[in-house]
């Protein structure tokens, strides 16, 4: 799935020589890979090898004892969660967090919060440009409820609708601020066979479209479709590359089988 | 329900609201802008409670600004109320910006004793800068407000005056949360971790909040003092933060007007037992507790829940 | 700055400060093992004082048994409580800010209550041992003054032996640390909790009586000590009754101190700054436990 017109220079995510430990416990080793602008690339391992940990420190949920993290040819380390949002950088968690009490319309509208601007004021006021605003906000919403088939449940509050649903209310709010990197944790887990096969199919469809994706996974269906591979093992990169490559490493084989 | 059926309805409570006042008695008149000024007040408690989760305690410190603002502008300086109230209003926005910044950063708990402990600091100070504020002798003499040259000397002339603009206050509310940054809120509420991956400021909106909340606090005392033309730091303490936060609770955070509910709540009902004396205090206590059990989201929520049942029939 | 002037107002600070530490003390035992942070528990100690007011004035008990029944009464106080309250809340699925408001709530009844029935009047409770004084150097003691440091200081040993060595302080321990797993070696959970606030009441209680012969018991002396003993229990560490008692300590100085050098009109601005100053500036308070959050 790889661009024509891939740049060449400095990856759009650079993870350098990222450590941390919880207590007693060094969770992450040096951990270092880059994520090439509009590839699709898979961080896989077996459980507990740090990969939600490396998640929330890239996305600014966690700041690393160790090491940096470049976006967008920028050093983000020190930057807050919002801060790195705004720059582009979406990403979804593990357990889906939809705004439970807002409608699916809604929750595809905060997607967008980052680009609107209209103040306090000028909301209590319902100044013209507030107004336009929000018009426009709820037209992209459900536009992108159309995109991705959620035109049934448009109107629901998202705390209601089935957890496979929320996961795409989640991807949708994620995708609809045209992100500079979607970072998607786990997005199968939940999902039926037919469900995964369709968020494979959506994936493929927004990296063609240029989106560069960043995918945790236990899935190895979803895994196939990135075109790079890193495995995680307690804490360390023991292996990239393409999914063959990887599943033909000795070191990989013993981490999933022999763990 | 159609529009001419709610504009018929509207139209209705407009209409009672206006003739109110002149059926009531003056006593009942009196409470009854009473509870448009805790109206005022409460709803900025009311929705910080609702949208931001917070317990906000230090309101009676805001009313007290406002109120010392008016009493010493206007009658010790003799300036005009227009610029008395908004002093009070800026200079309550300032305070709550400075102290709300760092204290806003704390959580739950941490945060509502902070804000208590900010009511003290405030009732305190009411009481030992009596050089500013009179202390227990209080401000007397504070001029009334006059409008289109009616002088508002009476409960009635001032219920034309407060209700409309708590009802104004309660739309400017309304219009927030349906707006961009009203949906900021309500997603703050719901997921803060992925608002704030969206790239919502959550402490910056929780200080903005706390700030309108100050505001509407420090409004509400400016025309509490042209009211009652006399402000003591009695009025000020903080058994008038928690009723705030009572009537706030009890009327409910999850609609915009809940706080009408609970001000006419408070008001009345003292009213309505004052045969067996100071025994109200222990009736709102009684009520917040079993709000909080039963009820939590208030008369207010509780109507509206009842309401969308009955429409999905 | 006068000598005398000062060691008397580290007295007086010392003896505020293990009050403060008392109330610290029950707030930060029912944080950890509940996970609330009680809003009224200097409220437990105007419940302890009151009952030690009218078991004196109206029933005419001898002194010793007064303070007893009252210490118990805030026990049975927490107990119902919990009980009645914090249970039907928990089973409803209340959020940390209803568990604050239902505290709040208890704690303006309990205030109201005690205007209503009691009135406005400050009542006066008789010291341990009287109005009795040591005088070392220049420097006046009450003995009661010595019998509430005393007192607390034993109940902050004993609690510590209790929760580190007893089958019952254990128990709640675990049921607080992981009440699914205590759940499954057979510990009664839900009771534990209960026991918990009994315990916070049991401690209160005693704090009203303590401080009672001091300031005197009135209807709004609750919400105050409350502050202040979570200013206490702050600076002890949230999760750490004995760290309370220090951090009470430090406070009762800080405030005293501060008289001294302005009015005492401001003493209770003073605590409530250093309240929050101390909540912004070290959260983990001076033992420095990692364990924050506001609860």
């Amino acid at each position: 799935m790889t661009r024509a017109n891939q740049r060449a220079g400095e990856p759009l995510l650079r993870i350098a020589g990222v450590s941390h430990r919880f207590g007693g416990l060094q969770v992450l080793r040096g951990v270092s890979f880059d994520v090439p602008p509009a590839s699709l690339t898979a961080l896989i391992g077996p459980n507990g090898a740090g990969k939600s940990t490396l998640f929330n420190i890239v996305s600014g949920f966690l700041s690393p004892q160790q090491g940096a993290i470049r976006f967008n040819e920028r050093d983000i380390t020190k930057d807050s969660v919002q801060s790195r949002g705004r720059a582009g950088l979406m990403r979804t968690f593990q357990t889906p967090q939809v705004f439970r009490n807002l409608s699916v319309r809604e929750n595809l509208m905060m997607g967008d919060y980052r680009h609107l601007a209209s103040g306090i004021t000028a909301n209590m006021l319902r100044l013209r440009g507030s107004r336009v605003e929000m018009d426009r906000l709820r037209a992209k919403a459900e536009e992108a409820c159309e995109r991705f088939g959620l035109r049934e449940v448009m109107d629901q509050v998202a705390g209601q609708v089935p957890a496979g649903i929320q996961r795409w209310v989640e991807l949708a709010r994620a995708w609809i601020g045209g992100p500079r990197l979607l970072m998607l944790d786990e997005p199968s887990s939940g999902l039926n066979t037919a469900e995964i096969a369709q968020l494979r199919a959506a994936l493929q469809r927004l990296n063609a479209e240029g989106i560069t994706i960043l995918l945790v996974s236990h899935d190895m269906t979803l895994v196939d479709v990135a075109e790079q591979v890193h495995v995680l093992c307690f804490g360390s990169i023991i292996a990239s590359g393409a999914m063959q490559q990887i599943q033909q490493d000795e070191r990989v084989r013993q981490a999933y089988l022999g763990v | 329900m159609p529009p001419w059926k709610a504009a018929l309805l509207w139209g209705l409570v407009l209409v009672a609201w206006a003739a109110l006042p002149l059926v009531a008695s003056r006593h009942i008149v009196d409470l009854l802008v009473f509870a448009g000024l805790y109206t005022i007040a409460g709803l900025g408690v009311a929705f910080l409670l609702g949208q931001c989760g917070i317990v906000n305690l230090a309101q009676s410190m805001f009313y007290g600004i406002g109120a010392y603002c008016v009493a010493w502008f206007c009658t010790v300086k003799g300036l005009p109320s227009v610029f008395a109230v908004t002093a009070g209003i800026a200079l309550s926005a300032a305070i709550a910006a400075l102290v709300g910044w760092p204290i806003l950063r704390l959580s739950g708990y941490f945060l509502a004793l902070a804000t208590l402990a900010l009511a003290i600091i405030g009732q305190v100070l009411f009481l030992e800068w009596d050089w500013l504020t009179g202390g227990t002798l209080g401000i007397g003499g504070i001029p009334r407000i006059a409008l289109f040259g009616f002088e508002l000397d009476s409960p009635q002339r001032f219920y034309f005056l407060v209700w409309p603009i708590a009802a104004v206050l309660l739309l400017l509310h309304h219009n927030l949360l349906h707006s961009r940054n009203g949906l900021a809120l309500r997603s703050m509420r719901d997921a803060p971790e992925a608002a704030a991956a969206l790239g919502v400021d959550l402490h910056r909106l929780k200080v903005q909040m706390f700030v309108l909340s100050a505001m509407l606090g420090s409004l509400a005392g400016s025309l509490f003092a042209h009211y009652v033309t006399f402000v003591s730091v009695d009025s000020f303490a903080v058994d008038r933060a928690i009723s705030f936060l009572l009537l706030a609770v009890l009327g409910g955070v999850t609609t915009v007007w809940g706080p009408v509910l609970g001000a006419l709540f408070i008001t009345l009902l003292p009213q309505w037992l004052s045969r067996l004396g100071d025994v109200h205090a222990v009736v709102f206590a009684l009520a917040l507790i079993a709000a909080v059990i039963l009820l939590p989201e208030g008369f207010g929520g509780a109507i509206r829940n009842r309401l969308r049942a009955r429409a999905v029939k | 700055m006068d000598l005398t002037l000062l060691l008397q107002s580290i007295v007086t600070g010392v003896t505020n400060g293990f009050i403060y530490g008392l109330v610290g003390l029950g707030l930060a035992a029912i944080f950890r093992g509940t996970r609330i942070i009680n809003a009224m528990q200097g409220d437990f100690a105007l419940i302890g004082g009151i009952a030690a007011v009218l078991l004196l004035e109206k029933l005419a008990w001898p002194v010793w048994a007064a303070f007893f029944a009252a210490v118990f009464v805030g026990g049975a106080a927490g107990w119902l409580m919990e009980l009645l309250l914090v249970r039907p809340l928990r089973r409803r699925g209340g959020s940390e800010e209803s568990y604050l408001l239902l505290t709040l709530g208890v704690a303006f009844a309990v205030s109201a209550l005690v205007l209503y029935v009691v009135g406005r009047d400050s009542h006066a409770l008789p010291g341990i041992g009287g109005d009795g004084i040591v005088v070392v150097g220049d420097v006046a003691i009450r003995i009661h003054a010595l019998w509430l440091v005393s007192i607390a200081v034993a109940v902050m040993l004993a609690l510590r032996v209790f929760f580190g060595k007893t089958a019952l302080g254990l128990s709640m321990m675990a049921a607080a640390l992981d009440a699914e797993g205590a759940l499954t070696t057979g510990i009664d959970v839900p009771l534990m909790r209960t026991l918990t606030f009994a315990l916070g009441g049991l401690v209160g209680g005693l704090a009203g009586v303590l401080v009672g012969p001091l300031v005197t018991v009135y209807f709004d002396m609750g919400l105050l000590l409350t502050l202040k003993g979570f200013a206490a229990a702050i600076l002890g560490g949230l999760a750490n009754p004995m760290g309370a008692v220090v951090g009470g300590v430090t406070l009762g100085l800080l405030e005293s101190l501060a008289i001294v050098m302005v009015s005492s009109g401001y003493k209770d601005v003073v605590a409530m700054a250093i309240l929050i100053v101390i909540m912004i500036a070290m959260p983990n308070g001076l033992l420095g436990r990692r364990l924050r959050k506001g609860g």
